[in-house]
């Protein structure tokens, strides 16, 4: 086998058992990587009646196949399982340095299962993988995790530790590597606090790679790095991180504010913005494993209530979480926030949705001190909300901790009166930072389709909406206005195949832009093999989007569940979207019309599964 | 070119624009902040089709040509494209991935005008309507 290492480990924390699995190719060929072949492995071994927080429940980590190969954004890696937030398939991938150093030890994944008796830790050098005591390690913060880990074991060996929301079980907790490259979505944290399991730890010293044309994926990939580079995203956003366009999705009704019940509030636009970011705090630039692009945050806010000491700094998702969307401009208590949720082990967007939902809820008297332990949440009061709610979710600490904590769609089913109105949700995840009313109303059928729910990176939806991606290999030429449904079914049918082969190939979305159809086929080619065409390529996209369709359809879900929070598609009040209705109806009924599927129960019919070689699967629901 | 007679219109138009953007309090704050030498460079139109805009250390010139310095940003598009973007008919983005717009050097500082750029439009109009232009206005 060419370019993955073709090996996973199959770790049973029922006994502790650890065997190294080997799958076979045609599930890389088909399946790819990451998201997509760890929802195959769970489609031929994961129980969907399973809790996912009970032993039964499957955790997968899986890398994409070019984890390691020293490529611009291409050595990110994925976890999927059955999402505790949401109750079905759910998967989150992550930068950083994990992904790569796994497979330098010479595996593709981990697959696990079962539940630990004391808290524990799976060690992996190479071809030793031992399940350790990690009792010294629960309880702890994951900062103070991972540093303890790195003294002990040496700075070369890549964490993945939960926080004290994983331990506690809160339903976004989530994953960190190095203690701050985030598994942050869908609260694989909860899983693996589920598990016991407080860490994994990876060393290796093989670093055996087998390339299939080792020559040509060299000068591909000298090529691919110095244009990813130079592209003006990539300068913007290594200047002024991810929030570097903040105040312009500001002027677009892009940006949500006060729990999306407003798009346009002029005086935050720059008090938040990247460029400030970068003025006031940044101390240094940070970057996943081989990436030019550098667009992670060190910063240091040297005094105020929110000061803090230098360290990994919010991206625009944290900066809008703890900003606007709470009624703050203050971007200190935004950098803080991130790092308190980083080191409690909690999700910045479910936290931050969720937090924003009860500031709502509590200004329209649905939710009071009386059942909020005495606390007031108002808009803008970010000291309580870093200082009291946030420790209380992680602990889930009285009525307040315990309510949060498991998400904006379970407290307001708790509470009731008004507030599920509140919530801003697809298929049961927080939705994050961009307000589909302005940044384009092909994100919202995006968000409702999506496997996991409201997610802005399960296509590339957003970008090809303002006019970043143009793809005519494929077809996708089209000059589309965000706040019009006009080719957007036919651009959402293409999004999915992409998104589906960039999630599972693990490339990150900021940097991949730069890289053509064909050079993606070639980058398959040159270092697994598969001979691909642009068709063929695209074809294993779209079989990826089926199967976690198929995924969804075992958890018991429907076309119906391919919905969105109302608020997200009423007509915004204010801002570039005012008064615009999102024709959402006739958007998903193109949509499931040009992806063959089935309008009621929202799978894909027999003969397109036949059409895509997954008769296995066809014969499972049909 | 679709909208300009010759290389010398554009580049009246565009020197104009700037003149009296710098009059508004708000557009010459943000222009301040670029703080960089930015050659609009529109030469595949005519040599001389280009000016350039120097708000190093404070200070605002605006001047037709190439500048002698080398400029810390060119953006080279055409005269025409040019003119839909001051027209606030041009999604720059777009603009840039199907390489209409070429940059050279950061165009962070830049980005930050972006919001303005229906404000500009508005002042452009004017320029246009000043200039006995009418016909050139985008709808």
């Amino acid at each position: 086998m060419w370019g993955n290492t073709g090996r996973i480990i199959s770790l049973d924390l029922n006994g502790g058992s650890i065997d190294v699995l080997s799958l076979p190719e045609e599930y890389y060929r088909k399946y790819i990587g990451g998201g997509g072949l760890a929802a195959k492995v769970f489609w031929e071994r994961g129980n969907f009646s399973a809790n996912p927080l009970s032993p039964e429940a499957m955790l997968i980590f899986m890398n994409g196949p070019f984890a390691g190969l020293r490529l611009s954004g291409a050595s990110r890696g994925s976890v999927a399982g059955c999402s505790p937030l949401t109750g079905h398939w759910g998967d989150s991938s992550c930068g950083g340095y994990f992904a790569p150093e796994l497979r330098y030890a010479g595996y593709d994944g981990i697959v696990i299962t079962g539940r630990a008796e004391k808290p524990s830790l799976l060690l992996i050098e190479d071809d030793s993988l031992k399940l350790l005591d990690a009792g010294d390690y629960w309880g702890r913060g994951i900062e103070e995790t991972n540093k303890s880990i790195k003294q002990k074991y040496g700075r070369n060996y890549r964490t993945l530790v939960i926080g004290p929301a994983g331990e506690n079980l809160v339903k976004y907790a989530l994953i960190l590597n190095e203690g701050h490259h985030a598994f942050g979505r869908a609260g694989f944290g909860a899983v693996m606090g589920s598990k016991n399991l407080k860490a994994i730890v990876v060393n290796a010293k093989k670093r055996e790679l087998q390339l299939a044309d080792p020559k040509a994926y060299e000068v591909l990939r000298k090529e691919l790095n110095a244009k990813i580079k130079q592209a003006l995203a990539s300068t913007v956003m290594h200047e002024n991180g991810t929030a570097a366009n903040l105040e312009g999705g500001v002027y677009n009704g892009d940006v949500p504010i006060r729990n999306f019940t407003s798009n346009f509030w002029e005086e935050m636009a720059e008090p938040l913005t990247g460029s400030t970011l970068t003025e006031k705090y940044l101390t240094n630039h940070g970057a996943c494993a081989f990436c030019a692009v550098a667009c992670k945050r060190v910063v240091k806010v040297k005094d105020g209530p929110f000061a803090i000491p230098k360290g990994p700094g919010p991206e625009y998702e944290t900066i809008v979480a703890f900003g606007s969307l709470m009624g703050s401009m203050d971007l200190a208590a935004a950098c803080k926030a991130g790092r308190v949720c980083n080191d409690l082990g909690l999700d910045t967007i479910s936290a931050g949705g969720t937090i924003a939902w009860a500031m709502e809820a509590f200004e329209k008297g649905d939710l009071t001190s009386d059942n909020a332990d005495g606390l007031a949440l108002r808009w803008g009061d970010m000291t309580t909300v870093i200082d009291e709610i946030l420790p209380r979710i992680a602990k889930r600490q009285g009525s307040i901790g315990n309510l949060l904590a498991d998400g904006s769609a379970s407290a307001a089913a708790k509470i009731g009166k008004h507030s599920i109105k509140y919530t801003v949700l697809g298929k049961g995840l927080e939705a994050p930072m961009h307000d589909p009313r302005g940044g384009g109303h092909g994100l919202a059928l995006t968000y409702a389709i999506s496997h996991r729910g409201a997610c802005h990176v399960a296509y590339p939806m957003l970008f090809m909406e303002m006019g970043a991606c143009f793809y005519p290999e494929i077809g996708f030429e089209f000059e589309l206005e965000p706040m019009t449904d006009q080719h957007k079914p036919e651009t959402a049918s293409i999004a999915v195949a992409l998104g589906s082969i960039e999630n599972s190939a693990c490339y990150c979305q900021f940097a991949d832009r730069e890289i053509s159809i064909p050079e993606w086929v070639d980058l398959f080619n040159t270092v697994a093999g598969y001979g691909w065409d642009i068709d063929q390529m695209m074809k294993a996209g779209r079989r990826v989007f089926y199967l976690q369709r198929l995924m969804n359809h075992m958890y018991g879900l429907t076309a119906q569940d391919d919905d969105l929070s109302p608020r997200l598609l009423e007509p915004a009040i204010d801002g570039a979207p005012e008064g615009i209705e999102v024709n959402f109806p006739d958007m998903k009924d193109k949509f499931y019309k040009l992806m063959d599927l089935d309008p009621v129960r929202g799978i894909p019919f027999k003969e397109t599964l036949l059409r895509h070689d997954m008769k296995e699967e066809a014969d499972k629901v049909w | 070119m679709e909208y300009w007679k010759d290389a010398n219109e554009p580049v009246k138009a565009f020197l104009e624009l700037f003149n009296r953007a710098l009059l508004d309090e708000e557009l010459k704050q943000g222009l301040k902040k670029v703080n960089q030498l930015v050659w609009f460079d529109y030469t595949e139109d005519g040599p001389n089709c280009s000016f350039h805009v120097d708000s190093r250390g404070g200070q605002l010139l605006v001047a037709p040509g190439k500048p002698a310095e080398a400029p810390d940003l060119t953006m080279s598009l055409s005269a025409d494209d040019a003119h839909r973007s001051w027209s606030n008919k041009l999604n720059p983005v777009m603009a840039i991935t199907r390489k209409k717009i070429r940059i050279k050097g950061s165009a962070t500082g830049l980005l930050k005008l972006a919001p303005k750029l229906k404000k500009i439009s508005v002042i452009y109009q004017d320029v246009l309507k000043d200039m006995g232009w009418e016909d050139k206005i985008m709808k």
